[in-house]
Protein backbone atom coordinates (compact mmCIF):
# COMPACT_ATOMS: atom_id res chain seq x y z
CA UNK A 1 0.00 0.00 0.00
CA UNK A 2 1.77 3.46 -0.98
CA UNK A 3 1.21 5.77 1.60
CA UNK A 4 0.29 9.38 -0.19
CA UNK A 5 0.49 12.52 1.82
CA UNK A 6 -3.44 13.46 1.24
CA UNK A 7 -5.68 12.13 3.15
CA UNK A 8 -8.19 9.98 1.33
CA UNK A 9 -11.42 11.06 2.29
CA UNK A 10 -13.69 7.75 1.42
CA UNK A 11 -16.73 9.21 -0.66
CA UNK A 12 -19.84 10.17 1.85
CA UNK A 13 -22.14 9.55 -0.75
CA UNK A 14 -25.02 12.28 -1.85
CA UNK A 15 -25.57 14.55 -4.80
CA UNK A 16 -22.64 15.68 -6.40
CA UNK A 17 -22.96 19.05 -8.10
CA UNK A 18 -20.56 18.12 -10.72
CA UNK A 19 -22.51 17.82 -13.52
CA UNK A 20 -25.29 20.58 -12.78
CA UNK A 21 -23.41 23.79 -14.76
CA UNK A 22 -22.86 20.70 -17.62
CA UNK A 23 -27.00 20.41 -17.43
CA UNK A 24 -27.78 23.87 -17.66
CA UNK A 25 -24.84 24.71 -20.53
CA UNK A 26 -26.96 22.01 -22.74
CA UNK A 27 -30.06 23.00 -21.55
CA UNK A 28 -29.02 26.36 -22.95
CA UNK A 29 -27.88 24.87 -26.40
CA UNK A 30 -31.35 23.66 -27.40
CA UNK A 31 -30.84 19.72 -25.94
CA UNK A 32 -34.34 19.15 -23.59
CA UNK A 33 -33.83 17.16 -20.20
CA UNK A 34 -35.53 13.76 -19.87
CA UNK A 35 -39.47 14.33 -18.62
CA UNK A 36 -39.82 13.55 -14.84
CA UNK A 37 -42.83 12.60 -13.26
CA UNK A 38 -44.49 15.25 -11.33
CA UNK A 39 -47.78 15.06 -9.11
CA UNK A 40 -48.96 18.29 -10.40
CA UNK A 41 -51.19 18.79 -7.55
CA UNK A 42 -52.90 20.30 -5.53
CA UNK A 43 -51.87 19.14 -1.59
CA UNK A 44 -53.66 21.38 1.69
CA UNK A 45 -53.52 21.08 5.49
CA UNK A 46 -55.53 23.07 8.38
CA UNK A 47 -55.73 23.12 12.00
CA UNK A 48 -59.05 22.93 13.80
CA UNK A 49 -60.10 22.63 17.17
CA UNK A 50 -58.90 18.91 18.49
CA UNK A 51 -55.92 18.75 15.78
CA UNK A 52 -54.92 19.09 11.94
CA UNK A 53 -56.63 17.57 8.62
CA UNK A 54 -54.59 17.03 5.73
CA UNK A 55 -55.75 16.87 2.16
CA UNK A 56 -54.46 15.46 -1.36
CA UNK A 57 -55.55 15.27 -4.85
CA UNK A 58 -54.31 12.12 -6.53
CA UNK A 59 -53.35 12.86 -9.69
CA UNK A 60 -49.58 12.11 -11.44
CA UNK A 61 -48.53 13.98 -14.45
CA UNK A 62 -45.52 12.85 -16.42
CA UNK A 63 -45.58 16.11 -18.77
CA UNK A 64 -49.12 16.06 -20.14
CA UNK A 65 -50.29 12.73 -19.30
CA UNK A 66 -51.85 11.49 -16.43
CA UNK A 67 -49.69 8.53 -15.44
CA UNK A 68 -51.42 7.70 -12.33
CA UNK A 69 -55.51 8.52 -11.77
CA UNK A 70 -55.33 7.32 -8.38
CA UNK A 71 -51.84 7.89 -6.52
CA UNK A 72 -51.26 8.04 -3.00
CA UNK A 73 -49.59 11.92 -2.15
CA UNK A 74 -50.17 11.81 1.89
CA UNK A 75 -47.14 10.20 3.07
CA UNK A 76 -46.77 8.36 6.55
CA UNK A 77 -44.17 9.84 8.82
CA UNK A 78 -45.05 8.77 12.21
CA UNK A 79 -47.72 7.27 14.09
CA UNK A 80 -48.87 10.84 14.84
CA UNK A 81 -47.51 12.69 11.87
CA UNK A 82 -48.39 12.74 7.91
CA UNK A 83 -47.23 14.30 5.00
CA UNK A 84 -48.45 15.62 1.87
CA UNK A 85 -46.23 15.56 -0.94
CA UNK A 86 -45.78 18.07 -4.22
CA UNK A 87 -43.33 18.04 -6.76
CA UNK A 88 -40.86 15.25 -8.00
CA UNK A 89 -42.74 11.84 -7.21
CA UNK A 90 -40.04 9.96 -6.43
CA UNK A 91 -38.24 13.14 -4.23
CA UNK A 92 -41.57 13.32 -2.29
CA UNK A 93 -41.51 9.55 -1.47
CA UNK A 94 -38.02 8.75 -0.81
CA UNK A 95 -37.55 12.31 1.35
CA UNK A 96 -41.10 10.77 3.47
CA UNK A 97 -39.65 7.29 3.48
CA UNK A 98 -36.01 8.54 4.52
CA UNK A 99 -37.15 10.41 7.55
CA UNK A 100 -40.05 7.83 8.51
CA UNK A 101 -37.17 5.80 9.11
CA UNK A 102 -35.08 8.27 10.98
CA UNK A 103 -37.85 8.82 13.50
CA UNK A 104 -38.42 5.76 14.36
CA UNK A 105 -34.66 5.12 15.27
CA UNK A 106 -35.22 8.64 17.02
CA UNK A 107 -38.41 7.21 18.71
CA UNK A 108 -36.30 4.39 20.23
CA UNK A 109 -32.98 6.59 21.33
CA UNK A 110 -35.37 8.89 23.26
CA UNK A 111 -38.13 6.78 24.36
CA UNK A 112 -40.23 9.17 23.54
CA UNK A 113 -43.45 9.71 21.08
CA UNK A 114 -42.06 11.64 18.06
CA UNK A 115 -42.53 15.73 17.46
CA UNK A 116 -44.03 17.52 14.41
CA UNK A 117 -41.14 20.00 14.80
CA UNK A 118 -38.32 16.60 14.04
CA UNK A 119 -39.82 15.79 11.14
CA UNK A 120 -39.85 19.51 10.08
CA UNK A 121 -36.42 19.94 11.29
CA UNK A 122 -34.67 17.00 9.45
CA UNK A 123 -36.71 17.53 6.07
CA UNK A 124 -35.61 20.80 6.00
CA UNK A 125 -31.83 20.26 6.77
CA UNK A 126 -32.00 17.47 3.85
CA UNK A 127 -33.61 19.73 1.35
CA UNK A 128 -31.26 22.46 2.36
CA UNK A 129 -28.15 20.48 1.61
CA UNK A 130 -29.35 19.21 -1.41
CA UNK A 131 -29.85 23.28 -2.54
CA UNK A 132 -32.98 22.27 -4.41
CA UNK A 133 -32.44 19.54 -6.41
CA UNK A 134 -34.79 17.42 -4.14
CA UNK A 135 -38.07 18.96 -6.25
CA UNK A 136 -40.44 18.11 -2.91
CA UNK A 137 -42.88 20.35 -1.16
CA UNK A 138 -44.51 19.46 1.32
CA UNK A 139 -47.53 20.21 3.81
CA UNK A 140 -46.27 18.30 7.20
CA UNK A 141 -49.19 18.24 9.21
CA UNK A 142 -49.38 16.04 13.04
CA UNK A 143 -50.21 15.81 17.01
CA UNK A 144 -47.70 15.60 19.58
CA UNK A 145 -47.71 16.65 23.96
CA UNK A 146 -47.02 20.02 22.80
CA UNK A 147 -50.02 20.40 20.56
CA UNK A 148 -51.23 20.51 16.89
CA UNK A 149 -48.98 21.54 14.27
CA UNK A 150 -48.86 22.77 10.30
CA UNK A 151 -45.90 23.60 8.23
CA UNK A 152 -45.36 24.08 4.43
CA UNK A 153 -41.76 22.93 3.74
CA UNK A 154 -40.43 24.70 0.16
CA UNK A 155 -37.75 22.48 -1.83
CA UNK A 156 -35.28 24.61 -1.33
CA UNK A 157 -35.26 24.19 2.62
CA UNK A 158 -37.42 26.94 3.64
CA UNK A 159 -40.77 26.72 5.71
CA UNK A 160 -43.53 28.01 7.39
CA UNK A 161 -45.72 27.27 10.32
CA UNK A 162 -49.28 28.29 9.36
CA UNK A 163 -52.63 27.88 10.90
CA UNK A 164 -53.75 26.44 7.05
CA UNK A 165 -51.51 26.26 4.28
CA UNK A 166 -51.53 24.75 0.51
CA UNK A 167 -48.82 23.82 -1.95
CA UNK A 168 -48.55 22.29 -5.65
CA UNK A 169 -49.92 23.42 -8.68
CA UNK A 170 -53.52 23.70 -7.63
CA UNK A 171 -52.61 26.28 -4.61
CA UNK A 172 -53.93 28.91 -5.80
CA UNK A 173 -57.21 27.26 -6.07
CA UNK A 174 -57.30 25.46 -2.82
CA UNK A 175 -56.36 28.85 -1.05
CA UNK A 176 -59.03 31.08 -2.44
CA UNK A 177 -61.34 28.14 -1.18
CA UNK A 178 -59.39 28.70 2.45
CA UNK A 179 -59.10 32.21 2.65
CA UNK A 180 -62.65 33.15 2.56
CA UNK A 181 -64.23 30.05 4.47
CA UNK A 182 -61.35 29.08 6.99
CA UNK A 183 -61.82 30.55 10.70
CA UNK A 184 -60.34 29.46 14.25
CA UNK A 185 -61.99 26.32 16.30
CA UNK A 186 -63.76 24.61 13.47
CA UNK A 187 -65.27 21.20 14.01
CA UNK A 188 -64.03 18.01 12.27
CA UNK A 189 -66.98 18.19 10.42
CA UNK A 190 -66.30 21.94 9.03
CA UNK A 191 -63.05 21.38 8.42
CA UNK A 192 -63.42 17.77 6.48
CA UNK A 193 -65.63 20.29 4.15
CA UNK A 194 -63.62 22.93 3.73
CA UNK A 195 -60.56 20.95 2.83
CA UNK A 196 -62.71 18.20 0.41
CA UNK A 197 -63.49 21.93 -0.79
CA UNK A 198 -60.44 23.23 -1.44
CA UNK A 199 -58.78 19.58 -3.19
CA UNK A 200 -61.94 20.18 -5.28
CA UNK A 201 -61.32 23.70 -6.38
CA UNK A 202 -57.76 22.34 -7.18
CA UNK A 203 -59.36 19.06 -8.90
CA UNK A 204 -61.58 21.12 -11.06
CA UNK A 205 -59.62 23.98 -11.99
CA UNK A 206 -55.90 23.30 -12.31
CA UNK A 207 -54.90 20.58 -14.83
CA UNK A 208 -52.22 19.04 -12.78
CA UNK A 209 -54.90 17.94 -10.27
CA UNK A 210 -57.64 15.22 -10.65
CA UNK A 211 -59.59 12.61 -9.92
CA UNK A 212 -60.20 11.97 -6.04
CA UNK A 213 -59.80 13.77 -2.93
CA UNK A 214 -57.78 11.96 -0.20
CA UNK A 215 -58.01 13.16 3.86
CA UNK A 216 -56.19 12.48 6.23
CA UNK A 217 -57.30 13.85 10.20
CA UNK A 218 -54.98 13.50 13.05
CA UNK A 219 -55.74 14.08 16.71
CA UNK A 220 -54.49 13.25 20.05
CA UNK A 221 -56.46 9.96 19.97
CA UNK A 222 -54.87 8.85 16.79
CA UNK A 223 -54.86 9.16 12.81
CA UNK A 224 -57.89 8.53 10.62
CA UNK A 225 -56.38 7.83 6.75
CA UNK A 226 -59.39 8.33 4.51
CA UNK A 227 -58.44 7.18 1.27
CA UNK A 228 -60.52 8.31 -1.81
CA UNK A 229 -63.14 10.26 0.66
CA UNK A 230 -64.33 11.80 -2.42
CA UNK A 231 -64.60 10.54 -5.77
CA UNK A 232 -66.00 13.74 -7.87
CA UNK A 233 -64.61 11.88 -11.17
CA UNK A 234 -65.89 8.60 -11.78
CA UNK A 235 -65.38 6.77 -14.84
CA UNK A 236 -69.26 7.24 -16.38
CA UNK A 237 -69.07 4.99 -19.05
CA UNK A 238 -67.64 1.53 -19.91
CA UNK A 239 -68.73 -0.40 -23.09
CA UNK A 240 -70.93 -3.39 -21.20
CA UNK A 241 -69.51 -5.90 -23.74
CA UNK A 242 -66.15 -4.51 -23.59
CA UNK A 243 -63.78 -4.25 -26.62
CA UNK A 244 -62.70 -6.79 -28.89
CA UNK A 245 -61.25 -6.19 -32.30
CA UNK A 246 -61.93 -8.32 -35.66
CA UNK A 247 -59.13 -9.40 -37.51
CA UNK A 248 -58.92 -7.25 -40.49
CA UNK A 249 -59.25 -3.71 -38.41
CA UNK A 250 -55.44 -2.78 -38.32
CA UNK A 251 -53.95 -2.53 -41.36
CA UNK A 252 -50.55 -4.89 -41.47
CA UNK A 253 -47.55 -2.96 -43.37
CA UNK A 254 -45.22 -5.75 -43.80
CA UNK A 255 -44.58 -9.44 -42.58
CA UNK A 256 -41.14 -11.13 -42.06
CA UNK A 257 -41.49 -14.78 -40.21
CA UNK A 258 -38.56 -15.83 -38.35
CA UNK A 259 -38.26 -19.71 -38.10
CA UNK A 260 -37.07 -20.52 -34.64
CA UNK A 261 -36.63 -24.51 -35.18
CA UNK A 262 -33.50 -23.57 -37.98
CA UNK A 263 -31.11 -22.22 -34.78
CA UNK A 264 -31.63 -25.08 -32.62
CA UNK A 265 -29.97 -28.86 -33.74
CA UNK A 266 -31.17 -31.82 -31.62
CA UNK A 267 -28.66 -34.28 -31.30
CA UNK A 268 -28.98 -37.87 -29.90
CA UNK A 269 -26.29 -38.93 -28.08
CA UNK A 270 -24.70 -41.26 -25.20
CA UNK A 271 -25.29 -40.50 -21.35
CA UNK A 272 -22.88 -38.61 -19.47
CA UNK A 273 -20.53 -41.12 -17.80
CA UNK A 274 -20.98 -41.02 -13.88
CA UNK A 275 -17.77 -41.36 -11.55
CA UNK B 1 -12.67 0.51 11.31
CA UNK B 2 -8.76 0.39 11.06
CA UNK B 3 -8.53 4.80 10.54
CA UNK B 4 -5.92 6.47 13.19
CA UNK B 5 -2.47 4.96 13.42
CA UNK B 6 -3.66 1.05 14.02
CA UNK B 7 -4.29 -0.61 10.95
CA UNK B 8 -3.01 -4.01 12.98
CA UNK B 9 -5.54 -6.41 14.58
CA UNK B 10 -4.90 -6.33 18.03
CA UNK B 11 -6.88 -9.73 18.41
CA UNK B 12 -4.12 -11.80 17.42
CA UNK B 13 -3.66 -15.65 17.46
CA UNK B 14 -2.14 -18.02 20.35
CA UNK B 15 0.07 -21.05 19.21
CA UNK B 16 -2.69 -22.93 20.53
CA UNK B 17 -4.48 -21.63 17.85
CA UNK B 18 -6.98 -19.81 20.07
CA UNK B 19 -7.94 -16.19 19.72
CA UNK B 20 -7.26 -15.28 23.65
CA UNK B 21 -8.79 -11.77 23.65
CA UNK B 22 -12.16 -13.61 22.47
CA UNK B 23 -11.32 -16.03 25.76
CA UNK B 24 -11.19 -13.08 27.63
CA UNK B 25 -14.18 -11.22 26.37
CA UNK B 26 -16.40 -14.77 27.32
CA UNK B 27 -14.85 -14.26 30.75
CA UNK B 28 -16.00 -10.63 30.76
CA UNK B 29 -19.56 -11.99 30.25
CA UNK B 30 -19.39 -14.64 32.51
CA UNK B 31 -18.55 -12.44 34.95
CA UNK B 32 -21.62 -10.08 34.23
CA UNK B 33 -25.27 -11.08 35.49
CA UNK B 34 -27.35 -13.47 35.02
CA UNK B 35 -29.29 -13.15 31.63
CA UNK B 36 -32.18 -16.02 30.31
CA UNK B 37 -34.16 -16.93 27.57
CA UNK B 38 -36.78 -19.72 27.19
CA UNK B 39 -38.85 -20.14 23.70
CA UNK B 40 -42.31 -21.64 24.14
CA UNK B 41 -44.98 -22.49 22.02
CA UNK B 42 -46.60 -19.04 21.24
CA UNK B 43 -43.82 -16.81 22.04
CA UNK B 44 -40.67 -16.09 24.17
CA UNK B 45 -39.75 -14.97 27.20
CA UNK B 46 -36.62 -12.88 27.79
CA UNK B 47 -35.08 -12.02 31.65
CA UNK B 48 -32.34 -10.66 33.61
CA UNK B 49 -31.37 -9.91 37.42
CA UNK B 50 -30.85 -6.18 37.94
CA UNK B 51 -28.58 -5.64 40.54
CA UNK B 52 -27.92 -1.90 41.02
CA UNK B 53 -24.29 -1.03 42.01
CA UNK B 54 -26.10 1.24 45.20
CA UNK B 55 -29.67 1.52 46.95
CA UNK B 56 -29.29 5.58 45.69
CA UNK B 57 -29.51 4.24 41.92
CA UNK B 58 -33.06 5.02 40.66
CA UNK B 59 -33.63 1.59 39.44
CA UNK B 60 -36.11 2.96 36.94
CA UNK B 61 -33.81 4.67 34.77
CA UNK B 62 -32.06 1.24 33.90
CA UNK B 63 -33.23 -0.44 31.06
CA UNK B 64 -31.72 -3.94 30.37
CA UNK B 65 -34.14 -5.36 28.07
CA UNK B 66 -34.59 -3.20 24.82
CA UNK B 67 -36.84 -3.28 21.49
CA UNK B 68 -34.91 -3.79 18.25
CA UNK B 69 -38.03 -3.23 16.19
CA UNK B 70 -41.49 -4.26 17.34
CA UNK B 71 -41.52 -7.66 17.16
CA UNK B 72 -37.91 -8.38 18.35
CA UNK B 73 -36.11 -7.68 21.55
CA UNK B 74 -32.81 -7.97 23.20
CA UNK B 75 -31.07 -8.41 26.65
CA UNK B 76 -26.86 -8.99 27.20
CA UNK B 77 -24.54 -10.53 29.92
CA UNK B 78 -21.54 -8.38 30.27
CA UNK B 79 -20.72 -4.73 29.30
CA UNK B 80 -23.44 -2.13 29.37
CA UNK B 81 -21.96 0.35 27.37
CA UNK B 82 -21.29 -2.26 24.72
CA UNK B 83 -24.58 -3.82 24.05
CA UNK B 84 -25.41 -0.30 23.98
CA UNK B 85 -23.32 0.36 20.87
CA UNK B 86 -24.59 -3.18 19.05
CA UNK B 87 -28.08 -2.28 20.10
CA UNK B 88 -27.92 0.81 18.15
CA UNK B 89 -26.28 -0.65 15.24
CA UNK B 90 -28.90 -3.43 15.11
CA UNK B 91 -31.52 -0.73 15.38
CA UNK B 92 -30.24 1.12 12.13
CA UNK B 93 -29.77 -2.20 10.44
CA UNK B 94 -33.45 -3.01 11.08
CA UNK B 95 -34.60 0.13 9.41
CA UNK B 96 -32.11 -0.13 6.20
CA UNK B 97 -34.13 -4.08 5.57
CA UNK B 98 -37.09 -2.66 6.44
CA UNK B 99 -36.43 0.54 3.54
CA UNK B 100 -35.07 -1.57 1.21
CA UNK B 101 -38.15 -4.62 1.63
CA UNK B 102 -40.83 -2.64 2.80
CA UNK B 103 -40.99 -5.44 5.15
CA UNK B 104 -40.10 -5.90 8.97
CA UNK B 105 -35.89 -7.76 9.20
CA UNK B 106 -36.83 -11.45 10.10
CA UNK B 107 -34.94 -12.27 13.43
CA UNK B 108 -32.45 -14.50 11.63
CA UNK B 109 -31.38 -11.86 9.62
CA UNK B 110 -30.61 -9.24 11.87
CA UNK B 111 -28.69 -11.97 14.05
CA UNK B 112 -26.57 -13.06 11.07
CA UNK B 113 -26.52 -9.16 10.77
CA UNK B 114 -25.38 -8.12 14.42
CA UNK B 115 -23.50 -11.07 14.64
CA UNK B 116 -21.43 -9.89 11.56
CA UNK B 117 -20.76 -6.48 13.22
CA UNK B 118 -19.66 -8.51 16.10
CA UNK B 119 -17.01 -10.71 14.03
CA UNK B 120 -15.91 -7.49 12.55
CA UNK B 121 -14.18 -6.25 15.77
CA UNK B 122 -12.55 -9.30 16.25
CA UNK B 123 -10.52 -8.58 12.63
CA UNK B 124 -10.32 -4.90 12.45
CA UNK B 125 -7.48 -2.24 13.24
CA UNK B 126 -7.65 -1.08 16.44
CA UNK B 127 -10.61 -2.27 18.09
CA UNK B 128 -11.27 -4.85 20.83
CA UNK B 129 -14.14 -7.68 20.76
CA UNK B 130 -17.53 -6.81 22.56
CA UNK B 131 -17.29 -7.91 25.98
CA UNK B 132 -21.16 -9.03 25.66
CA UNK B 133 -23.08 -12.19 24.96
CA UNK B 134 -26.74 -11.49 23.56
CA UNK B 135 -30.24 -13.25 23.31
CA UNK B 136 -32.42 -11.77 21.25
CA UNK B 137 -36.29 -12.88 20.78
CA UNK B 138 -38.91 -12.33 18.55
CA UNK B 139 -41.83 -13.18 16.72
CA UNK B 140 -41.66 -13.18 12.74
CA UNK B 141 -43.27 -15.31 9.84
CA UNK B 142 -41.23 -18.44 10.85
CA UNK B 143 -42.96 -18.16 14.71
CA UNK B 144 -40.83 -18.07 18.19
CA UNK B 145 -37.30 -17.66 18.30
CA UNK B 146 -34.17 -17.28 20.53
CA UNK B 147 -30.76 -16.68 19.00
CA UNK B 148 -27.42 -16.31 21.69
CA UNK B 149 -25.17 -14.06 19.71
CA UNK B 150 -21.84 -14.30 21.22
CA UNK B 151 -18.40 -11.85 21.29
CA UNK B 152 -16.58 -14.30 18.83
CA UNK B 153 -19.91 -13.76 16.52
CA UNK B 154 -21.20 -16.80 16.37
CA UNK B 155 -24.61 -17.21 16.93
CA UNK B 156 -26.81 -20.49 17.77
CA UNK B 157 -30.95 -20.30 18.11
CA UNK B 158 -31.68 -22.01 21.25
CA UNK B 159 -34.68 -23.48 22.77
CA UNK B 160 -33.56 -22.05 26.20
CA UNK B 161 -30.66 -20.59 27.32
CA UNK B 162 -28.95 -18.70 30.10
CA UNK B 163 -25.37 -16.03 29.70
CA UNK B 164 -23.46 -14.54 32.35
CA UNK B 165 -22.82 -15.55 36.17
CA UNK B 166 -24.88 -18.40 36.93
CA UNK B 167 -24.70 -20.01 33.34
CA UNK B 168 -24.50 -23.81 34.49
CA UNK B 169 -26.38 -23.86 37.36
CA UNK B 170 -29.29 -22.48 35.38
CA UNK B 171 -28.52 -24.14 32.06
CA UNK B 172 -29.41 -27.55 34.13
CA UNK B 173 -32.13 -26.07 35.87
CA UNK B 174 -33.51 -25.74 32.26
CA UNK B 175 -32.64 -28.52 30.92
CA UNK B 176 -35.04 -30.23 33.84
CA UNK B 177 -37.39 -27.39 33.33
CA UNK B 178 -38.33 -27.30 29.24
CA UNK B 179 -41.09 -29.02 27.06
CA UNK B 180 -41.54 -28.52 23.55
CA UNK B 181 -44.88 -27.57 24.23
CA UNK B 182 -44.40 -25.12 27.21
CA UNK B 183 -46.95 -22.16 26.87
CA UNK B 184 -45.68 -18.55 27.53
CA UNK B 185 -47.17 -18.11 30.77
CA UNK B 186 -45.61 -21.73 31.68
CA UNK B 187 -42.23 -20.36 30.16
CA UNK B 188 -42.37 -16.93 32.25
CA UNK B 189 -42.97 -18.89 35.79
CA UNK B 190 -39.55 -21.26 34.75
CA UNK B 191 -37.85 -17.73 33.86
CA UNK B 192 -38.42 -16.49 37.14
CA UNK B 193 -37.34 -19.72 39.05
CA UNK B 194 -34.27 -20.11 36.95
CA UNK B 195 -33.45 -16.49 37.62
CA UNK B 196 -34.83 -17.22 41.71
CA UNK B 197 -32.09 -20.27 41.78
CA UNK B 198 -29.10 -18.09 41.45
CA UNK B 199 -30.65 -15.09 43.00
CA UNK B 200 -28.86 -13.31 46.30
CA UNK B 201 -30.78 -11.67 48.49
CA UNK B 202 -34.83 -11.20 48.01
CA UNK B 203 -36.40 -11.12 44.30
CA UNK B 204 -38.93 -8.42 43.54
CA UNK B 205 -40.38 -6.69 40.83
CA UNK B 206 -37.50 -4.11 41.00
CA UNK B 207 -34.44 -6.35 40.58
CA UNK B 208 -35.25 -8.01 37.76
CA UNK B 209 -36.53 -7.38 34.38
CA UNK B 210 -38.84 -9.46 31.95
CA UNK B 211 -39.65 -8.90 28.18
CA UNK B 212 -42.00 -10.73 26.18
CA UNK B 213 -43.33 -11.14 22.93
CA UNK B 214 -46.34 -13.34 22.06
CA UNK B 215 -48.61 -14.22 18.92
CA UNK B 216 -49.52 -10.73 19.03
CA UNK B 217 -45.68 -9.96 17.87
CA UNK B 218 -44.89 -7.02 19.92
CA UNK B 219 -41.82 -7.09 22.47
CA UNK B 220 -43.07 -5.10 25.57
CA UNK B 221 -40.92 -5.15 28.91
CA UNK B 222 -43.12 -6.22 31.85
CA UNK B 223 -43.55 -3.20 34.55
CA UNK B 224 -42.01 -3.75 37.53
CA UNK B 225 -45.94 -3.89 39.18
CA UNK B 226 -46.55 -7.10 36.52
CA UNK B 227 -43.43 -8.71 37.60
CA UNK B 228 -44.81 -8.73 40.85
CA UNK B 229 -47.74 -10.45 40.04
CA UNK B 230 -46.25 -13.24 38.05
CA UNK B 231 -43.37 -13.60 40.78
CA UNK B 232 -46.69 -13.64 43.66
CA UNK B 233 -47.83 -16.76 41.10
CA UNK B 234 -44.90 -18.70 41.24
CA UNK B 235 -44.56 -18.18 45.21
Amino acid sequence: MTKSNVMEVPPKGGFTFDLCRRNTMLQQQGAKLPKFRKTGTTIVGLIFKDGVILGADTRATEGEIVCDKNCEKIHYLAPNISCCGAGTAADTENVTDMVSSQLVLHRYATGRESRVVTALTMLKSHLFRYQGQVSAALVLGGVDVTGPHLHAVYPHGSTDTLPFATMGSGSLAAMSVFESRYKENLTKEEGMEIVSAAICAGIFNDLGSGSNVDLCIITKEGKEYLRNYQQPNPRSYSRSKGYDFKIGHTAVLSTKITQLRQHVQVLEGDAMEEE
Amino acid sequence: MGDSQYSFSLTTFSPSGKLVQIEYALMAVGAGQTSLGIKASNGVVIATEKKLPSILVDEASINKIQSLTPNIGVVYSGMGPDSRVLVRKSRKQAQTYQRLYQEPIPLSQLVRETAAVMQEFTQSGGVRPFGVSLLMAGFDDNGPQLYQVDPSGSYFSWKASAIGKNVSNAKTFLEKRYSDDMELEDAIHTAILTLKEGFEGQISGKNIEIGIIDEKRVFKVLTPAEVEDYLAEVE
